[in-house]
């Protein structure tokens, strides 16, 4: 019944005998006889997920297995091939024994052989006999209803249900091959590309990629010009088609990922109808790494990667240098169990569709890993970005961050260090003073970054300011030459007049370590809320007022972004300390934090 | 009862009214509602559970946003209010759900926040 495309439930089966068949370049596929007691068919193909059983020789001969998925292909030349999905080992051959009754070869056609009751009935009850008659070990002609009665049906109904009465005959994508013009594959599109538009010597063109997929294999199909245009308005991200006639060529592996030899170009007489009956294809597969994982992955491989969205920033665009074009593009930052966060860069459409409020879960497969800024990801135009998919990954995901408090209290280190003060805090990487010394930041070859809450407890008012060059960009030291005039060395000129730069050295400190810190222009105008000319004029005229300014400048406390460096000046290195931004303290955010830290310390406890 | 200020006085929230009838306390709520004689006031805390104020003088100015109390509790569970602070929303918002989880923390904690 199962070749004439009767929905068999579950059958069981005896296996006769397994053989591998060589694929060329991949995994090797078995064929199997199968026997159901009456007759045998050798048109069994395992399925390759399935290949370990015959390999750890569980499924091997006279074993009983019981089938719990299968499909049927129509081959063009009018065989039918059932595909092995999915089975049980009911008995492992040692417990068999033998070959359960005599079973002959089953030829497509034949008369009846057994006159039982309808095959429609037979499929469910026979595993229940199946199992009473094996425990006796087999003799010949259990009293169990065949599934291949009805013979006298005629080979002529395909398997697939096609509309439009086509007489797709559905063959495996790994059987592609240039060699076989007509051919009819179902398959799901696991990756639909972008319209892309070229002009060259030869004139203009488009084209748009798509990635198909189905037991067999994976392959990619290209469109062009007017296919382009015909099929990618119908072509829709993880729906099932049957695609049919097309060219194939080899495939030219500059451009893809795709595991296949070959790849396929659509022509004038391509066809693609949409198919109901596509549970049996895979839906898109994901190979996930962990974020944390990232920092260890080379750059330029490609993985797939899942996360929340954290924040995500606004589109801009940028102009290509290159072609002078201008392309949209957005940072988006993701965050898995790991704790780390890592900045995706979308771009173009997709760039600007993207909403990411509500903080989705957002699986990108085929991201591109560069080593900008330690590690981020880059979406490219073979990459598909799915915004809360429907996956398990995606459901722990959301799941752990909603509901496990841990999720959303994460402080997570950034590996694409974004500087410059992110609108969110999240990327910063927040340390007490205590444990920035005690982490020995700033010793390594490279400055390290860190911002802190502290408070200012000594200024130094000696040697705060100095007399710098006038010109815009520079801000080196002028000399004196007493004659009204001012010398800067870098410019090489020579001013009658100076711009007063501050260089304030402060003395910060939090509840445990106090630490001596730099700060230039911006950052101590900030702090002593005076700009640096009206602060020169006070100290040479109102020296008083001076110190008032320094006195009210105390005991304020400021959120600092640190930088750290190990320097060498004349022989003697030391740790220097350089306040890059001052900002007050947002109480939210650091109570937030320290909220967090508390909760977690006392779950360590 | 003057005395309320110079004895050190805990932070609460509505829930911990019944623990500390007769004590004096400092709690700090939004306000919901004001009764129409200006002698009691109607405060949510963080949680948004709602607790009755009542004043020594009846209000003589419209007050709204969040206040802090401090007073003492009485037998049905209210407050007795001795004083009270408005604070400054202008510059940025008061998260009292913020507050309140710093609240569940002092009280999981004595040892490092004793109340004298």
């Amino acid at each position: 019944a199962i070749m004439q495309g009767e929905n068999v439930s579950k059958p069981v089966l005896q296996v006769i005998n397994t053989r591998a068949i060589a694929t060329g370049n991949g995994p090797p596929r078995y064929r199997v006889l199968m026997s159901d007691g009456v007759n045998t068919l050798s048109s069994f193909m395992l399925a390759t997920q399935l290949n370990s059983l015959v390999e750890e020789e569980r499924l091997s001969a006279q074993c009983i297995c019981q089938v719990n998925r299968f499909i049927v292909n129509s081959l063009k030349d009018g065989r039918r091939v059932v595909i092995l999905m999915d089975l049980d080992v009911l008995k492992t051959a040692d417990k068999v024994g033998g070959n359960i009754g005599n079973p002959v070869p089953y030829n497509e056609g034949q008369g009846q052989q057994r006159s039982s009751a309808p095959a429609a009935n037979a499929a469910p009850s026979k595993p229940q006999q199946q199992n009473g008659n094996l425990s006796a070990a087999g003799p010949a002609a259990p009293k169990y209803h065949a599934p291949s009665n009805q013979f006298g049906k005629a080979s002529a109904p395909s398997s697939v249900k096609t509309p439009g009465g086509s007489q797709a005959k559905v063959v495996p994508i790994a059987s592609l091959n240039p060699y076989q013009s007509k051919w009819t594959i179902c398959a799901r599109v696991t990756q639909k590309g972008q319209i892309r538009t070229w002009s060259n010597s030869r004139g203009e063109g488009k084209l748009f990629s798509i990635e198909l997929v189905d037991e067999s294999g994976e392959i990619r199909a290209t469109a062009f010009n007017d296919q382009a245009d015909k099929f990618f308005p119908l072509i829709e991200l993880n729906k099932v088609y049957y695609f049919t006639k097309g060219n194939l060529k080899t495939a030219n592996k500059q451009y893809t990922a795709v595991k296949n030899d070959y790849e396929i170009t659509f022509t004038s007489e391509t066809s693609v109808v949409p198919c109901d009956d596509a549970q049996h294809l895979p839906s898109v597969q994901f190979e996930f790494v962990s974020i944390s994982d990232l920092e260890n992955t080379p750059k330029d491989s490609i993985v797939d990667v899942i996360g929340i969205c954290k924040s995500y920033e606004d589109v801009t665009k940028i102009t290509v240098k290159a072609n002078n074009r201008e392309v949209s593009k957005r940072n988006v930052h993701l965050m898995d169990t790991s704790g780390k966060l890592v900045t995706a860069t979308l771009w173009g459409n997709e760039a600007e569709q993207f909403d990411g409020s509500r903080q989705p879960v957002i699986a990108i497969k085929g991201a591109r890993v560069s080593d900008f800024g330690g590690r981020s990801l880059s979406v490219m135009s073979s990459s598909t970005v799915f915004i809360n998919p429907d996956s398990p990954e995606a459901f722990k995901l959301r799941g752990w961050y909603e509901f496990d408090s841990e999720g959303q209290l994460l402080e997570c280190a950034s590996i694409s260090d974004v500087r410059g003060g992110p609108a969110s805090g999240a990327n910063t990487n927040w340390k007490t003073l205590f444990e920035a010394k005690s982490e020995n930041l700033g010793q390594g070859d490279k400055a390290d970054y860190f911002s802190c809450v502290g408070t200012v407890v000594h200024l130094r008012k000696e040697n705060c300011m100095y007399q710098a060059c006038p010109s815009q960009d520079c801000n080196k030291k002028v000399i004196d030459q007493q004659n009204g005039l001012y010398r800067c060395e870098k410019c090489d000129r020579e001013f009658p007049n100076f711009k007063y730069r501050m260089m304030l050295l402060v003395t910060i400190a939090d509840c445990l370590e106090y630490q001596w810190v730099t700060c230039f222009q911006e950052s101590a105008e900030f702090i002593l809320g005076q700009n640096a000319a009206f602060l020169g004029e006070l100290k040479e005229k109102n020296e008083q007022a001076f110190e008032e300014v320094f006195q009210n400048a105390n005991f304020n406390t400021y959120e600092f972004r640190i930088r750290v460096k190990l320097e060498t000046y004349n022989d003697e290195s030391r740790i220097k300390a350089t306040a890059m931004d001052v900002k007050p303290v947002n109480y939210r955010e650091y109570s937030k934090r320290l909220i967090a830290s508390i909760r977690r310390n006392a779950q360590l406890g | 009862m003057e005395d309320v200020h110079e004895v050190p006085r805990k932070r609460i929230a509505t829930g911990h009214l019944a623990q500390h009838i007769g004590k004096p306390v400092c709690f700090v709520g939004r306000v919901e509602k004001i009764h129409p004689t200006g002698k009691f006031l109607v405060l949510s805390d963080g949680e948004g559970k709602h607790t009755t104020v009542e004043l020594s003088e009846p209000l003589d100015e419209e007050i709204s946003g969040v206040l802090e109390v401090v007073g003492r509790v009485t037998n049905q569970a209210t407050i007795m209010c001795m004083s009270y602070v408005q604070f400054r929303e202008d510059k940025s918002p008061f998260d009292l759900e913020l507050y309140n989880e710093a609240l569940k923390i002092i009280h999981e904690f004595p040892e490092y926040f004793p109340f004298g």
